[in-house]
């Protein structure tokens, strides 16, 4: 039971970890990533294969990293000058090419058959049966580093100019911000989050294949942003969770129905998963909890500076 | 050589003009690409295979009641879930779409599985025209979907529904000053939209075996096309379907034919680059 909840565990940090990328670069920003899957297949082959030319595993984390942030630097530039809707298509489409690569370039990535024997970061280091609580401690430092450092984005500066952009461009533009040069870095920094979690993804399974990563992998990431609120990084931790007690609750479905076979069982669980999204969309757009808001911090400030007036009159 | 090339790329080209009609119309009309039609030409393609192997129709019968049935399934899915979100943005249905997307090609693969199944129909010797190999099915998708497309033409042009349907698509407030009753509108446009996907659904299920990831396999492609012939432009749809079908086959001369696809995606890409309304698209896009 413990291992069995320290591999669901495991699944929900990797699906966080996109879920924190998907909302940087569309919770935040408004720019729709329709092709994360691809992006997170990038991410997992160049972890694999660096990891397996034996450069380490932090060179290939590193690799994933650098790969995918281009990859998502470029597709926004391409599509650049234009709407939301053709950066979901064009990312859409970037996604299928990978899929195509992955599976034709059989040289590099051994097609359908995948890549075996992937290595794991600080493996020997404790013993093998202990080493997944290991890998999940692992994760929950990397999400928790990403999570503070995507907060103190939120507030900074450049955060209030991203979130500009999303609600209105054109206002950031006459306000001096150079809109596609924020676009750009948004999406090639959530690349960035994304490459960290296909190289986890790839270290954990140590064998990844074409079939790992298909569309319901993007449909989960943007059923957790939205079900835990779009926008809010502490939401989307909360609309992981309960994705996966979601999906991993389906599986006890066969004890129920017995009389269906596994596909049927799956394609059970994939409807859920589509009528969930609808419903969501429709029921509770703005999911759990909230967007971290200036304006709360302004009337505290207000109290802040009250307080402080009050001190220094005091003293 | 080229010519059998460009002829098989005219053909595939006439089942994409058919989804990417579609797509274009429900851009048109609801602002928002419409990510479920790939599923929705499998979702059609199966409807078709029933009537045909299970009720032994002729293809020809079942394909005609796939295309209705599925063009008021196309209605309800607007009214119950669509509808809802009328007032949302573009992304927020598009996500939703996806969401449609995974019901209809799962409920698919729950009734029939994941194998690939064909339609009953006789297998002809093809017929060669001028040196070039033409198939049966070929001759009967350009048939079906020119005729399907003169259809379009003709409703958009000289019908009331045409002239309503584009007048909303151009300036929805004074349409609807002008009493054109919107609602009323959006239903005819997915039941064109539901009825052209259904049919593309069964012209591809013809050209290869129908599985639940039958329209998977246009959905890039698809939008190459419209985004080729201008969103929200059905003529220019129906020329980019065409030029993308021709440039991916003509394009399996040089790279792999596994790559098809790519092909459309660096069609997109190059375009939006360098002409982002289209080909044939004025320039209305904002940003």
């Amino acid at each position: 039971m413990a291992s069995y909840l320290v591999t669901i565990l495991t699944l929900v940090a990797i699906i966080s970890i996109l879920g924190l990328a998907l909302n940087l670069q569309w919770g935040l920003c408004g720019m729709v990533n329709f092709g994360l899957t691809g992006f997170f297949a990038l991410g997992a082959y160049t972890a694999a294969i660096v990891g397996l030319s034996g450069a380490g595993t932090f060179a290939a984390t590193l690799a994933a990293v650098v790969v995918c942030s281009l990859a998502c630097g470029l597709v926004a530039l391409v599509s650049l000058r234009l709407s939301e809707d053709y950066l979901a298509i064009l990312t859409l489409g970037f996604g299928e090419v990978v899929r195509l690569v992955v599976l034709n370039e059989e040289w590099l990535t051994h097609g359908s058959l995948g890549l075996p024997g992937i290595p794991r970061p600080f493996w020997g280091l404790v013993s093998e049966d202990k080493y997944e609580y290991l890998f999940l401690g692992l994760l929950a430092l990397v999400i928790l580093g990403l999570f503070i450092a995507l907060e103190m984005l939120l507030r900074s500066p450049f955060g209030r100019a991203i979130r500009a952009v999303r609600e209105d461009d054109v206002v950031a533009a006459t306000l001096g911000k150079n809109v596609l040069m924020l676009r750009v870095k948004v999406f090639a920094l959530g690349g960035a989050i994304i490459g960290i979690a296909g190289s986890f993804h790839a270290f954990y399974m140590t064998y990844i294949d074409p079939s790992q990563f298909q569309m319901i992998v993007t449909a989960y990431v943007f059923m957790a942003v939205i079900a835990g609120g779009r926008g809010s990084n502490s939401g989307l931790l909360l609309g992981s969770v309960l994705l996966m007690v979601a999906i991993e609750g389906t599986r006890y479905l066969k004890d129920i129905f017995n009389v269906f076979d596994a596909t049927q069982l799956s394609a059970i669980r994939l409807i859920m998963i589509g009528l969930g999204l609808i419903l969501l969309l429709i029921f509770r757009p703005q999911g759990c909890l909230a967007e971290y808001s200036l304006k709360i911090k302004g009337r505290e400030s207000k109290q802040r500076d009250i307080a402080v007036q009050t001190k220094t009159r005091a003293t | 050589m080229i010519a059998q090339y460009v002829w098989n790329g005219f053909v595939s080209g006439m089942i994409l003009a058919l989804p990417a009609i579609a797509l274009t119309l429900v851009y048109g009309i609801l602002k928002f690409p419409n990510f479920a039609f790939g599923a929705m030409m499998t979702a059609g393609a199966y409807i078709a295979l029933v009537l045909n192997v299970n009720f032994g129709l002729s293809l020809l019968w079942s394909a005609a009641l796939a295309t209705i049935i599925f063009a008021m399934i196309a209605v309800v899915i607007d009214q119950t879930v669509f509808r809802q979100l009328r007032d949302r943005d573009s992304i927020t249905l598009l996500v939703c779409s996806m969401g449609v997307s995974f019901v209809l090609e799962n409920i698919a693969r729950f009734i029939f599985g994941n194998a690939a199944r064909s339609f009953d129909i006789a297998i002809a010797r093809p017929k060669y025209l001028l040196g070039l190999k033409i198939n049966n099915e070929q001759i009967i998708t350009a048939i079906v979907a020119l005729s399907a497309m003169a259809a379009i033409y003709f409703i958009l042009r000289h019908t009331a529904l045409g002239r309503a349907m584009r007048a909303i698509a151009d300036n929805p407030s004074l349409a609807a000053v002008r009493g054109v009753r919107r609602e009323n509108i959006i239903c005819w446009t997915w039941v064109i939209a539901g009825g052209l996907t259904a049919t593309a659904g069964v012209l591809a299920g013809m050209d290869r075996a129908i599985d639940p990831m039958l329209g998977w396999n246009y959905i890039v492609s698809t939008f190459a096309a419209a985004i080729l012939g201008g969103l929200g432009n059905p003529v220019g749809a129906v020329v980019g379907a065409l030029a993308v079908g021709i440039v991916e086959e003509t394009s399996t001369l040089f790279i792999p034919p596994n790559y098809r696809q790519a092909i459309s995606f660096l069609v997109i890409a190059l375009l939006l680059l360098m002409r982002p309304q289209g080909l044939l698209g004025v320039a209305t896009i904002k940003k």
